[in-house]
């Protein structure tokens, strides 16, 4: 194990880790960035999910990192000098209410969309069938719909990222698992299998497992662990343009570039599973023929699972903990459409310790001593 | 309560263990793709066409013999032709597809007896309509009673290749040339092998002496590199490998063909095994995982048995006495403490069989300098389009695992679940890094795909 001390670790190689630790490498020269993961390459959440972006959110916070993360999307391979492209396709996302109260929470959303510039607008149920034949139209009201949001390939910004950060000597290492986390000379020492890394500063972006790391620093911090699973269909002609999400059904959908589609299934339990679950298929396929009996037909060709986090508010959690020199990146469920931000934002906080972004201050660990918790429309109407 | 027992494959493995654990008892349901029973080795045609089989009569009465044992007893089981298991889990469920409904079954013990599927290298060209498995061209005779191509060639290594050879022109076709990789008698060096094998062996004389009277040039040691044709194959250009493998440049013969069959041997379907996280090994020989089993086909879960070439690929002998040993293992627990005479007799059979296979396995084996017969450009992956250079260039930046490789070029992702080509993606690594993948791509459900509408429409089908 080399004795080199490292600028920052970066535990997590996920899009938050690997978008922080190319931020960072952007931002200053010859930082010596260390990012370690526990799996392989895309092994973790942001590996398996269901590929979505959208800036139809009902906080101005939630907006804000979206349209920022999906302009970087829009120009990723260029930024990321990767001519293959990470297979953006912006044909909009419908978010779908099937009863009048969640059709009111959506058009109270639009408002503050439209001040922020988001070209969202609202649908009767006869719009959305008109733009997803597939769609069933029992009990469905209505919807809105936003043009500019999409779906990329998890895969690829991954490995983009991934390819970028090294080009910046950047240091990444999979199969590293950091067995505990220690205050050491000033800075943080990293026991790993074969030894231990020492660095100034450590930034957490192991998602859902974060808490079991601040553990051994004594550091609690209220994020929970929720499974997901998912279904990919073998690829077949166009029939879900847009990706939709229903707020009733708990499923997104999302028919990606080559035609396959995703559903992306929530239910109601805790724990890390990250393997498909036995009785998962008869739980989902109904809810999938209610929602869209258009692709009833359509071959299942694989399920996986993932586990993504969750916090008290249901929103990520951005900044330094009560350990100075030690922070923390939570998704909380969308790592992936805001790892952009994400990372820029946390680059100036841990190298120039730059708080002006606002979002810092919402979105710090303290809030949930203070109870300064946030209250996002569209999640809580529940 | 009657022991139920739920067997996956209705070949000669998973016909005996049937056959077993009705005997000894059990309420046993047995689920197979096929219309008919008999799997790849005893596929049989449709009872209205017409016209005779091609195999030796030995051949046929084992056949005969195997698949009237157990018309005997299929009365007592719950047979689900047609049927498709696409999921296994650690739980002991198995999740069945059947007439558009699926069904989850619960069994006290289930018998994996998936067998095995033929192993391809790619190589430029070998995509084209006309090139296709050796035990493809067979299995259309053997079903449809058609001749899968008008003049062939015939190539791969392994005994396969020669009786699929016979076959077509017992069938009234002509085969252009027949290319062993290695000479079939290197099993000649295990005399002792050959005769516990005599049964075969005297079958395999007799395909030989089909296709020696027939004048067909036996190339040794050539295999397929390339082939020509626009719309499907016109002809198949061999060219003759050294021990190592490598190509002899200069050697090359272009020979007019509208089918090339190929068989390299084969890999077990081991997914649901794995699926159902089952501690797995590669094959040191063939490459492919197998489920690890003990002499009764147990495997690291309880209750859940592997059993055939789906455990170990030794051919339909072993496979049926395995069956029956296996089936008497999941049937009555305990039962290796004090076998009766038909299990002790299939035993003695077993072991018998797979001395044989020794010798044959001498003839199976790959060397790894082969896989350069796939260029950079030649499609590896043909679900997803993925080339050998896209695979190297993942390799390259340090994706070696399969799952890795997987995420990183979709290879394995497509329609076939990777069973073709995860194989041969193994291999290349191996190739390419000097030592193979540990671990298989993680296989997750589906093993086959089922529609949305099957799969919300639970429950047995109801009789039509």
């Amino acid at each position: 194990m080399s004795r080199i001390k490292f600028d920052v670790l970066i535990i997590g190689a996920g899009a938050y880790g690997l978008s922080c630790a190319w931020w960072m490498a952007r931002r200053r020269t010859g930082a010596r960035i260390l990012v370690v993961d526990e799996g392989e390459f895309a092994s973790g959440a942001s590996g398996r999910n269901g590929a979505g972006f959208r800036m139809q959110w009902g906080l101005d916070l939630n907006i804000r990192l979206c349209q920022e993360s999906i302009g970087f999307f829009e120009t990723a391979a260029e930024q990321l000098e990767y001519p293959r492209g990470i297979e953006l396709k912006q044909d909009g996302y419908l978010v779908l209410a099937h009863s009048p109260k969640a059709l009111a929470t959506l058009r109270s959303s639009l408002e503050i969309q439209h001040r922020y510039g988001v070209p969202s607008e609202l649908l009767d149920a006869d719009d959305c069938v008109k733009m997803v034949p597939a769609l069933g139209r029992d009990r469905l009201v209505g919807g809105t719909f936003c043009g500019k949001d999409g779906t990329i390939s998890p895969f690829l910004l991954l490995d983009s990222l991934l390819k970028a950060c090294r080009r910046e000597q950047v240091d990444v290492r999979y199969g590293t698992r950091v067995e505990k986390l220690a205050r050491a000379n000033g800075g943080f020492s990293a026991t790993v299998k074969d030894g231990t890394i020492e660095a100034d500063k450590v930034l957490l972006c192991t998602d859902w497992a974060v808490p079991e790391l601040l553990a051994s620093l004594g550091i609690a911090l209220p994020v929970k662990s929720l499974p997901k699973e998912a279904i990919v269909t073998v690829p077949c002609a166009p029939k879900v343009k847009p990706i939709l999400i229903s707020l009733e059904h708990h499923i997104s959908v999302n028919q990606v570039a080559r035609g396959s589609i995703i559903f992306v299934v929530s239910r109601a339990r805790e724990g890390t599973e990250i393997e498909s679950t036995p009785d998962f298929l008869s739980f989902a396929a109904p809810k999938i023929v209610d929602l869209l009996p258009g692709v009833a037909d359509v071959p299942v060709l694989r399920t996986w699972g993932g586990v993504s986090s969750l916090t008290p508010d249901m929103q990520p959690i951005l900044g330094e903990t009560e350990v100075e020199g030690l922070y923390v990146a939570v998704s909380s469920f969308r790592g992936l459409m805001t790892s952009p931000a994400v990372g820029r934002i946390m680059s100036a906080l841990i190298l120039e310790n730059d708080t002006n972004d606002p979002v810092l201050t919402r979105l710090t660990p303290r809030r949930f001593e203070t109870g300064d918790l946030i209250v996002e429309p569209l999640l809580n109407q529940e | 309560m009657q022991r139920s027992v739920a067997i996956v494959g209705a070949g000669p493995a998973g016909m005996a263990a049937a056959i077993e654990a009705v005997r000894r008892g059990c309420r046993v349901t047995l689920v197979d793709e096929a219309e008919r029973p008999g799997g790849q080795i005893y596929r049989q045609a449709h009872p209205a066409l017409a016209g005779e089989e091609h195999a030796e009569p030995a051949e046929l009465a084992r056949k005969q013999a195997l698949i009237e044992r157990f018309q005997r007893i299929v009365g007592k089981l719950d047979y689900r032709a047609g049927a498709t298991v696409y999921a296994a889990f650690r739980n002991g469920e198995l999740h069945i597809s059947e007439g558009g409904r699926t069904e989850v079954l619960r069994p006290d013990a289930t018998i994996l007896a998936t067998g095995v599927r033929e192993i391809a290298i790619p190589f430029p060209g070998w995509t084209l309509p006309g090139v296709m498995f050796a035990g493809g061209a067979q299995a259309i005779l053997k079903s449809q009673k058609v001749l899968p191509g008008a003049r062939a060639v015939v190539a791969g290594c392994g005994p396969l290749p020669l009786v699929v050879a016979a076959q077509l022109l017992r069938a009234g076709g002509e085969v252009a040339a027949l290319a062993l990789l290695r000479p079939l008698t290197d099993m000649l060096a295990q005399p002792r092998s050959l005769w516990h094998g005599r049964e075969i062996v005297r079958d395999g004389f007799r395909y030989a002496s089909t296709v020696r009277r027939a004048g067909v040039p036996h190339l040794a040691g050539y295999v397929p590199v390339r082939t020509r044709g626009t719309e499907c194959l016109e002809a198949a250009v061999l060219a003759r490998v050294d021990a190592a493998g490598r190509i002899v440049p200069g050697t090359e013969r272009e020979i007019s063909c509208d089918l090339l069959a190929i068989n390299y041997g084969f890999v077990a379907n081991s997914e649901l095994a794995a699926m159902a996280g089952v501690r797995m090994h590669r094959d040191p020989v063939i490459g492919g995982w197998l489920p690890v089993v003990d002499g009764w086909g147990r495997t690291s879960i309880p209750g859940l048995f592997a059993a055939g070439d789906g455990a170990e690929l030794r051919g339909a002998l072993v496979a049926e006495a395995d069956g029956t040993i296996v089936g008497a293992a999941a049937a009555s627990p305990g039962v290796e403490a004090s076998p009766d005479f038909e299990l002790a007799a299939a035993i003695a059979r077993r072991a018998r069989h797979l001395e044989f296979q020794k010798a044959v396995r001498r003839t199976l084996r790959l060397p790894i300098e082969l896989w350069r017969l796939v260029t950079d450009d030649t499609t590896v992956c043909r679900c997803e389009n993925v080339r050998l250079a896209e695979i190297k260039e993942a390799m390259a930046s340090g994706h070696r695992s399969l799952n890795a490789v997987k995420r990183n070029i979709r290879s394995g992702m497509g329609w076939c679940g990777g069973r073709t080509c995860l194989p041969a993606i193994a291999s290349l690594v191996e190739l390419s890094t000097g030592s193979a993948p540990t671990e298989m791509m993680t296989p997750r459900p589906m093993a086959r795909p089922v529609s949305f509408a099957a799969l919300a429409r639970r429950g047995k089908a109801g009789p039509t």
